[in-house]
């Protein structure tokens, strides 16, 4: 620490060595010089590959406003989304309950774990073709498939929260006459909450991967079909907007999951890795 | 707590030992094993009454698992989608531990590179897939390309966030002893970032095996993504579930594997980071 005192004297004894400007003070100056020489190398050597193939950013943002302006980009948005929405709440939902259920009764924990756990082993895109057979090619479908991706991620982490609230804790509402209901929601359930928040942040990622695989292989609505459409008709710029598009999704959702977990579980940070 | 002499005479007096009652939540392994038992036998009861089309049941599976076995199907395509994934894996482990050490170990390469990373990674790699299929065609290489892509980034983000952990005390230690920066590599930041670095090859086996799934879907030519896609547009849905068995088995005996080359190679320290 330096005090006041110690400042002056430093300075009357000219002691301040000047901080030499140094590049790496602006990490974001070097970021931004990366992005513009990407940018320009791809812009020069996309016009001169052929347009079937590759494009070039000022198409691809040509393409964009195009896209905008026939609110065809908005409106296959606003499908998936609410694929997205459907299936994760449902997820969310059935996730945290069976979670709960399998964190704090060993029985329930017996009764469910050997199909969870094979389910969960088993790539859930593997189950692709099987639910587009039961369920069709329309809205439930891309529900479903969004749920499988994201509803493991929630269940484990639920479950593992919610068997990690110390014992000590339930003890004590125990003997201060709280009900089972109290106990799981005035004590497991804010326990469990940072584990519960790491397993949607987790989640949130699966299910877009969820939507847009659905969506690839239905290939009727969603940003996901046009993914797929444009692929099909070699509209490479309009590809590169959806593409550009989804990877925004992405960005935006795990930030959004990011602060929402900061904000309601500030007191603990774990998490568990599932991969 | 131990007890004296007197107090386990008391006890003994007061014969606190007495029967308990019967209770499920003593005999867990059993609830487990009937649970799983009560599932499969509720499946093939029902599953026989189901249209054949829709729902197969256990034994036919298995039924169909042996034939597969017998006319070779399954171990041919298995072959081919075991190389590519190897392949594509190992182009992602190489690529992914070399600039997640530059990038961990330099600034300039972090600046340089970052706004890259983070968007690919947040990128559902999914939505990359028509346009490698543009790019590479319906062959191998675009299978292999996806599979590096899928593998890359969770190795490459691991690997980088393990490298700007090392304490700076152990490489300032090395560069006073006069570690050439080749040592300062190899003996001090390899090691010491290498549980991250296989917390990353871990998660990025899981990724890859979906990526490889996922493009022999899309490509539905050769591999157990095509056998999936072939017998459920056949609705042969008995035979569609031995892919997704093997598939489950492969995912599960790999990540069992690089676990315990885990423990093996980087015993000293237990961290991974959740994408």
């Amino acid at each position: 620490m330096i005090s006041a005192s110690d400042e002056q004297l430093i300075n009357e004894l000219g002691l301040r060595r000047r901080h030499r400007w140094s590049l790496y003070d602006h990490p974001n100056l070097i970021r931004a010089a990366s992005i513009l020489f990407f940018l320009v190398v791809w812009e020069i050597y996309g016009r001169e590959t052929d347009p079937i193939l590759f494009t070039y950013p000022t198409a691809v943002v040509e393409a964009f406003f195009k896209l905008l302006a026939t609110g065809e980009l908005l409106r296959q948005a606003a499908v998936s989304l609410g694929a997205l929405a459907a299936g994760f709440g449902l997820s969310l939902v059935l996730g945290v309950g069976l979670g709960l259920a399998m964190g704090r009764s060993r029985l329930a924990e017996a009764i469910f774990e050997p199909h969870v756990n094979a389910l969960y082993a088993t790539p859930q895109v593997a189950l692709t073709p099987l639910l587009m057979m039961w369920l069709g090619l329309g809205f439930a479908v891309k529900v479903a498939v969004v749920f499988l991706f994201a509803f493991f991620p929630i269940l484990i982490n639920t479950a593992s929260g919610a068997k990690n609230v110390s014992a000590s804790i339930v003890e004590v509402g125990r003997a201060y006459q709280a009900s089972r209901r109290q106990i799981m929601f005035k004590i497991v359930f804010p326990a469990a909450l940072p584990f519960i928040m790491a397993g949607v942040r987790i989640a949130v990622g699966r299910g877009l991967v969820g939507m847009i695989v659905a969506e690839l292989f239905t290939a009727i609505t969603g940003l996901g079909a046009m993914l797929s459409l444009y692929g099909n008709i070699f509209e490479t710029a309009k590809m590169f907007v959806v593409i550009i598009v989804l990877a925004g999704l992405g960005i935006g959702l795990i930030h959004a999951t990011q602060m929402l977990e900061r904000k309601m579980a500030r007191w603990k940070e774990s998490e568990r890795a599932v991969s | 707590m131990a007890l004296n002499v007197l107090e386990e005479r008391a006890l003994a007096e007061l014969d606190l030992s007495h029967e308990r009652p019967f209770r499920l939540a003593d005999h867990l392994s059993s609830v487990r094993a009937a649970s799983a038992v009560v599932v499969l036998l509720l499946w093939e009861i029902f599953g026989r009454q189901i249209n054949p089309l829709f729902l197969s049941y256990p034994s036919a599976i298995a039924r169909a698992l042996l034939q597969l076995l017998n006319a070779g199907e399954i171990q041919r395509q298995a072959m081919g989608s075991l190389q590519v994934f190897a392949v594509g894996l190992s182009g992602a482990l190489v690529l992914g531990i070399i600039v997640g050490l530059l990038m961990g170990r330099y600034r300039l390469a972090e600046y340089l590179l970052d706004p890259y990373v983070y968007a690919l990674d947040a990128t559902p790699r999914v939505a990359l897939i028509p346009l490698l299929l543009l790019w590479f065609g319906l062959g191998t290489s675009s299978k292999i390309a996806i599979v590096f892509l899928s593998g890359l980034f969770p190795v490459l983000m691991n690997t980088f966030s393990g490298v700007r952990t090392v304490s700076a005390h152990l490489v300032d230690t090395g560069r006073a002893y006069g570690a050439r920066e080749g040592q300062i590599f190899t003996k001090i930041i390899l090691p010491a970032a290498l549980p991250f670095i296989m917390a990353g090859i871990r998660l990025a086996v899981g990724r890859a095996l979906i990526g490889i799934i996922t493009a022999e879907m899309f490509t539905a030519v050769t591999g157990m993504g095509a056998l999936l896609v072939r017998y459920s547009s056949a609705l042969a849905t008995d035979k569609f579930f031995v892919p997704v068995i093997f598939l489950a088995l492969l995912g599960v005996g790999l990540s069992s594997a690089v676990e315990k080359l885990q423990k093996r190679l980087a015993p000293w320290k237990e961290t991974e980071r959740a994408l």
